[in-house]
């Protein structure tokens, strides 16, 4: 029954949040309620820049910088559509779906995936996906109980923002979750390197982990701390050995 | 009106304000069943504070009248009224008659057969916003862990008003969140592109921009906003004084 599902959830949610207070208990709790192997959340900016809020384990985390790096996969699309995401067996991959995303996936440990959108009625926060480490379609169960977990996610996300003053992120938000602005941060400093628009340095930016199978958030920690530069003179990528700045 | 037309009435003005899947009525009905089955104790229910600070229950494990009265009296004067009123746990206080402290409520609870009366608080944010009622028959003390228990619950019936409440107000937090997650995003390119441009850390290029904003009335994102588009350069922002009191 629905109800009886529905107060799993919260108590889950009650347990992680009094023994891991900083953990971003959202996606560990969505992945244990429906016994899928692993689960992410993203969050739609309202410049349409879509943005991770919490995995729940190392290769959920690799999934979602590999969604944001190559713009596809189960979360983006579900991100932007109103029924579940769910592809079975990715290495199979029958549908021929995310010809970018799909092998390297497969490759990072991802069987099967699923994603839900996260909406509460019409209006529309961003995706709940989740990762399989075998292939094999989700059961009615895990399907309802997926559904519920996003529903549930969606209130829980807004209500963490309810506390907030206006166009500030609720510090509750910054704490429980993950978000990555390092990524940002990096896109800003190389637009000035390269004199390029913001726009453009994150695409700079996520070509060039993509190319060399760095993760994004590593590759933007290290721009951050100037390891790594771009040069516009010979659109090359630079690594330095360490400069000092002010 | 009656007792019961009241309590039902409070129930049906809840309903009213029902969204979609959530009925966090049947929610917080099965959580009190739940705990009168997890807790050495015979009767639960969950308090909520009405606007005008008066308690009402807005579920209860038994339809029972003579447990019923006792939430109702509780609007006024009694242990869940302390609970709320201090935000601290009211446990194993032995009911007597006649009592000083609840002169209304205790001779009736004994009249009904209960021993001892426990109220865990609700508390959201850093207020209290309702209790976890339960009653016992037995004679002797509720263990140790059996209140730890108690509490998780009503934790738990916290989350689930939280829930509850977010849903009602899901297309103002909705576009809050998102544009507060946008403005955000644009602060952190800008603080990269005013770090490269001046060769700061990334501290001191947000310190120079909260800096120059204040100097010249200007709201952060926005200023923030004309970084990233280009119309105003990072090297042009005012240098704060050197000499800075905290």
């Amino acid at each position: 029954m629905a109800t009886d599902r529905l107060l799993t959830i919260l108590m889950l949610l009650a347990k992680r949040e009094r023994s891991h207070p900083k953990a971003g208990s959202l996606c560990s709790v969505a992945a244990e309620f429906t016994n899928l192997t692993g689960a992410g959340v993203a969050l739609l900016s309202s410049g349409q820049q879509y943005t991770s809020v919490c995995t729940s384990n190392a290769v959920s985390r690799k999934l979602m910088e590999l969604e944001i790096a190559v713009g596809e996969g189960p979360c983006v699309d579900a991100c932007f559509s109103d029924f579940a995401i769910d592809e079975s067996d990715l290495a199979t991959n029958l549908e021929r779906r995310w010809m970018a995303y799909s092998p390297m996936a497969s490759v990072a440990g991802a069987h099967a995936v699923f994603a839900y959108p996260v909406r509460i009625g019409a209006i529309r926060l961003g995706a709940l996906s989740f990762y399989r480490d075998v292939p094999g379609p989700l059961s009615a169960s895990q399907s309802a109980d997926a559904y519920l977990m996003a529903s549930v996610i969606g209130r829980a996300i807004l209500s963490m923002q309810a506390g907030a003053p206006r166009d500030t992120l609720a510090a509750e938000l910054e704490r429980e979750v993950t978000f990555d602005f390092s990524v940002h941060q990096a896109a800003g400093m190389i637009a000035v390197q390269g004199s390029m628009s913001v726009g453009n340095a994150l695409v700079a930016l996520r070509a060039h982990a993509f190319a060399t199978n760095a993760s994004l958030s590593e590759l933007a920690l290290r721009v951050v701390i100037r390891e790594v530069s771009f040069d516009p003179r010979t659109g090359a990528w630079r690594e330095e050995s360490g400069n000092s700045y002010e | 009106m009656s007792r019961e037309s009241l309590l039902i009435a409070t129930l049906v003005e809840l309903a009213d304000n029902l969204v979609d899947d959530f009925d966090v009525i049947d929610v917080l009905s099965l959580l009190s069943l739940r705990c009168v089955d997890a807790v050495d104790v015979d009767a639960a229910g969950v308090m909520l504070a009405s606007p005008g600070g008066e308690l009402q229950v807005v579920a209860s494990s038994s339809e029972s009248m003579r447990v019923l009265e006792l939430f109702q009296i509780q609007a006024n004067e009694g242990p869940c009224v302390d609970c709320y009123v201090d935000g601290r746990a009211i446990i194993n206080h032995s009911l007597k008659d006649p009592d000083d402290r609840w002169p209304q409520f205790s001779p009736r609870a004994l009249a009904h057969g209960f021993h001892s009366v426990h109220c865990l608080p609700m508390r959201l944010r850093g207020r209290t916003i309702g209790a976890l009622n339960l009653f016992r028959t037995a004679r002797g003390m509720l263990s140790d862990d059996d209140v730890v228990v108690a509490q998780g619950l009503a934790d738990v019936a916290t989350i689930a008003i939280l829930q509850h409440r977010t849903s009602l107000d899901a297309a103002t937090l909705n576009n809050q969140l998102s544009n507060a997650l946008n403005s955000r995003i644009i602060i952190e390119q800008a603080k990269g592109m005013v770090a490269q441009a001046n060769n700061f850390g990334m501290d001191h290029a947000f310190e120079l921009l909260r800096s120059h904003a204040r100097n010249h009335n200007l709201g952060l994102t926005s200023l923030a906003r004309s970084i990233v588009e280009g119309t105003l350069s990072g090297r042009e922002l005012d240098e704060p004084p050197k000499s800075k009191v905290r």
